[in-house]
């Protein structure tokens, strides 16, 4: 799915000039130097293996399975019928969504301030948002386990994702200032001769250019919230609130890993993250991350 | 051009406004100061950081008040306990565990931070060779670092761990013996610095591709009607060019790396007898596994003291990298 996604990116790109064995050419040449292109070739294969080896196993018939093919999907429909994957899909879901909208809620007006205010105490707080970035998480976490316990939000989704919200909130919020960097203030100062606030030139003017900013900031707030083992493991207690990451590790057992099923479940947690890359890399390959994560 | 530089280097410049902060011993921008204290443009301002400024003083500022707290106490997840002064950290302190873990702690950021550098840095050199379809290499050699880790650890467990393994059995074949990677802890460090060398490269590759971009071509072409070498063109231009992203990768790879908990524990669990675990895993372990929760807060907070004073340190390191 996301392959597809992907090769029309790489078709999309000028195709270039193919022209087997040509070398020596003049720096400027636009013609492809297959040297190059097969170890890069090779040596993205050579990392992709572990991928490639999820996606294959989970495809492969089990050791005792009956069937004599060897493609099956009878690893998809055993997790998907006879354990709680659906369960933990929506919930990774829930978590991931609500942390990617109040992360984008909460950064965009800060990364406004960071990218158009000067005074000291604006960037006494840039800096606290980078001494914050560098605490680990474990020092959080039992602190909040017992404070969030007063408040029902431990074995809560919107509990976990109020600590996603705030593990991102230092890069989201840089990511958002960079990109309003590049907005320029004449059309803020042109809104705000004509009567608007300095409130309402955020909200017409700036936020309404920052799509490409505000994508990019989605999509590092999905990765992080989507993939989160720690925070997950710590606060969610019962499998019904499981997140796929937690949900798979009840997959292994000491002598009789089904690694069947737990590739299945790991290509079910692996093909959102890549799906939601993929589609934002092609329709919006310059801003933020989404620019260093994809652009030219 | 240059504004889509100024976007994919959001990290970037975000830090650098960050590094003109006072607090750090530099001076704010020069700029005109509002004369009313709390002009309508102020209270505005203030008004949209507040959301953000409160989720940091609950998730950061709360915690770490209160992580130093219990770690003066002897109490556990339900009751804050007696206080007993720095016996916790004296506990740690006499625990060679802690020591071992420490040392691997340092082991394992240097050479996620320099090994994922150079791999990124190589690979962001050749994808800017003539090569077809170098969008799509791109996307495809940042998989390691999009998808989740919990499922990549599960392949390299599959990949390595029993001796019924590929790699395992590949070693066999080629008369090497049967190698047990996961039990023995020499190569169990070795697997789990390579596992996060591959997991952090493309951000590496990312970081040194957009500062790559930013190198005008005719310093290459003035190099090159000079004479230079492909080697003096990387000494003398693209390094020194590069230097100040450079650094601020390696900050954030350091930070990433000393707070890393999953990739290890998905990994090994911090085993063989603990010769994985790095401080955090341990403080982990501590906490959720021997439920010694004042002694595993104090390797935290010790953890978090260090990992500020450093970057801290590295930050302001960044204002003396200047272009050459």
């Amino acid at each position: 799915m996301s392959a597809s996604d992907m090769s029309a990116v790489g078709a999309a790109l000028p195709t270039l000039v193919e022209a087997p064995g040509s070398t020596a050419e003049p720096p400027r040449s636009r013609k492809v130097r297959w040297p190059y292109t097969l170890a890069v070739l090779v040596i993205t294969v050579v990392v992709l293996i572990p991928v490639i080896v999820t996606v294959v196993l989970s495809f492969t018939p089990q050791a005792q399975s009956t069937s004599h093919s060897v493609f099956t999907l009878e690893n998809f429909s055993y997790v998907f019928r006879q354990t709680q994957v659906l369960t933990w899909l929506r919930n990774s879901l829930i978590a991931t969504v609500a942390t990617v909208v109040v992360a984008v809620i909460v950064a965009a007006p800060a990364g406004y301030v960071l990218s158009r205010s000067r005074s000291r105490a604006i960037s006494g707080y840039a800096l606290i948002l980078f001494i914050a970035q560098s605490f680990p998480q474990i020092v959080s976490i039992v602190p909040l386990f017992v404070l969030f316990a007063h408040f029902n939000l431990n074995d809560n989704l919107f509990g976990l994702a109020i600590v996603y919200v705030s593990i991102t909130i230092s890069v989201a919020t840089w990511m958002m200032a960079a990109y309003i960097d590049t907005i320029p203030v004449a059309l803020e100062e042109a809104a705000w001769i004509d009567g608007c606030s300095l409130f309402g030139g955020f909200v017409k003017i700036v936020l309404r250019n920052s799509l490409p900013g505000i994508l990019s900031t989605a999509i590092f707030a999905f990765l992080l919230a989507w993939s989160d083992f720690l925070i997950a493991v710590v606060f969610l207690r019962s499998s019904g609130n499981y997140t796929l990451p937690i949900g798979l590790q009840t997959f292994f057992s000491e002598n009789n890993t089904e690694w069947g099923y737990v590739m299945a479940v790991s290509v079910v947690v692996l093909v959102p993250p890549v799906v939601v890359f993929g589609f934002l890399h092609r329709h919006f390959s310059v801003g933020g991350i989404g620019g260093s994560l994809a652009g030219h | 051009m240059t504004s889509t530089q100024a976007r994919s280097t959001g990290v970037i410049s975000g830090l650098a406004r960050a590094r003109k902060g006072v607090g750090l011993g530099g001076r704010g921008e020069q700029s005109p100061r509002p004369r009313r204290r709390f002009s309508y443009r102020s209270v505005t301002l203030a008004a949209l950081v507040l959301p953000s400024a409160i989720l940091v003083a609950l998730i950061y500022g709360y915690p770490a008040v209160d992580a130093l707290i219990e770690s003066l106490h002897n109490g556990n997840l339900v009751q804050t306990g007696m206080f007993v002064g720095l016996q916790n950290y004296s506990i740690d302190f006499h625990n060679p565990v802690f020591w071992q873990s420490a040392e691997f702690t340092v082991l394992y950021c240097i050479v996620g931070v320099f090994g994922s550098w150079i791999v990124g840095l190589g690979l962001a050199l050749l994808l800017r060779q003539k090569i077809h379809t170098p969008g799509l290499f791109k996307t495809l050699l940042l998989l390691p670092w999009i998808v989740p880790v919990v499922v990549t650890a599960t392949a390299w467990k599959w990949l390595i761990a029993t001796p019924a393994s590929w790699v395992p059995r590949l070693t066999e074949d080629l008369g090497l013996g049967q190698v047990l990677f996961l039990t023995t802890p020499g190569l169990a460090k070795t697997i789990v610095c390579l596992y996060k060398v591959w997991l952090s490269f493309p951000f590496m590759m990312l970081m040194a591709s957009a500062a790559l971009a930013g190198v005008p071509d005719d310093i290459y072409e003035a190099a090159r009607v000079d004479g230079a070498s492909a080697w003096q063109q990387f000494r003398g231009i693209t390094l020194p060019m590069i230097a100040r992203s450079t650094y601020i990768s390696w900050i954030l790879m350091f930070i990433f790396c000393i707070g890393d908990f999953q990739s290890i524990y998905l990994l090994t669990g911090g085993g063989p007898v603990n010769s994985t675990s790095t401080l955090i895993v341990l403080s982990y372990e501590t906490v959720f596994g021997n439920f010694q929760t004042g002694p595993g807060i104090a390797i935290g907070f010790v953890m978090m003291v260090v990992s500020v004073l450093i970057s801290v340190v590295l930050f302001r390191r960044i204002r003396k990298v200047q272009i050459a």
